[in-house]
């Protein structure tokens, strides 16, 4: 099944990696959208079909986190998986996200393998 | 910074240099650095919370291009590579500042990180910072680089 994504990041080059990375793990990709922050992640995902969100957290404009409640609080987007892509690793801060909706956290660097395991994990909680 | 954290950066660095990168960084004293040749750039960000610092990698500018073919898995030459050369220099400084503060500090405190700066560095500055005993000294990939981390001990 291919999976609609949306890859939230102010770095070009990582959302071109994300990109890369899912297609050397085997994840069929239908649509590809992306966006430079928050603010144009919520504006990418209204009127579309997005079956799973990866995104950054410090991002300039609108952080991750805030795009996360924002999503939590529409009744339309509060289902649509967001698996947390940073370069933090406190536990402390992974409990936070998941508290305020992520479905996941992957910490950079990452390697095919782990993307995959993660999103398949994800989209089945989803049944997908 | 006592031998100890020093050799965790290090390693930390290298570490992250080599998963996002494939590229190897060997420490080295000042005067086993080649020389820096061509223009000279300087990335730098900040970050807060249990610690406030400030962590600074100075490469030299044909470095950051191999660095972003090497993340992108393009050619060196490739033109996205040199369009994208910052950005992957930023997105290493990112990563590997977020490696070291949990290396150092455990993965209980939490950080806020800044979205790093990339600046031209002068050849004096470039000369100041290979001379700082606080910084690390790398050969990588036959060029030199310099990793400087500041920390405040202490909640922000």
């Amino acid at each position: 099944m291919a999976y609609n994504v949306l890859v939230v990041d102010d770095s070009a080059t990582v959302r071109a990696v994300i990109r890369k990375t899912l297609s050397l793990a085997g994840v069929e990709v239908g649509e590809f959208h992306q966006a430079a922050n928050g603010q144009e992640g919520l504006e990418a995902l209204k009127g579309r079909w997005i079956d799973l969100v990866f995104a950054d957290i410090n991002m300039p404009v609108m952080t991750g986190i805030e795009m996360v409640e924002r999503m939590a609080a529409d009744g339309m987007l509060k289902s649509v998986p967001v698996i947390i892509v940073s370069t933090e690793g406190s536990a402390t801060r992974i409990e936070q996200l998941k508290a305020k909706g992520v479905s996941a956290y992957i910490r950079k660097p990452f390697t095919p393998e782990l993307l995959r395991s993660v999103v398949d994990e994800v989209m089945a909680g989803k049944g997908a | 910074m006592n031998e100890d954290t020093r050799d965790k950066v290090g390693r930390s660095f290298s570490e992250v240099l080599e998963k996002l990168a494939f590229m190897f960084a060997e420490p080295a004293e000042a005067d086993e650095l080649p020389a820096a040749e061509g223009k000279l750039v300087l990335v730098a960000m900040g970050f807060s919370g249990h610690w406030r610092g400030r962590l600074e990698l100075a490469v030299p500018e044909e470095m950051s291009a191999e660095l972003a073919a090497n993340v992108l898995g393009l050619d060196a030459g490739d033109e996205a590579a040199l369009e994208r050369s910052a950005d992957a220099l930023k997105e290493l400084l990112n990563v590997a500042c977020g490696s070291i503060l949990t290396t150092l500090a455990g993965d209980q405190p939490v950080f806020d990180l800044s979205v790093p700066k990339v600046a031209a560095l002068p050849p004096e500055a470039w000369a100041a910072m290979r001379d700082d005993p606080e910084t690390l000294r790398f050969v990588l990939e036959d060029r030199p680089a310099l990793l400087r981390l500041h920390v405040q001990e202490g909640p922000a």
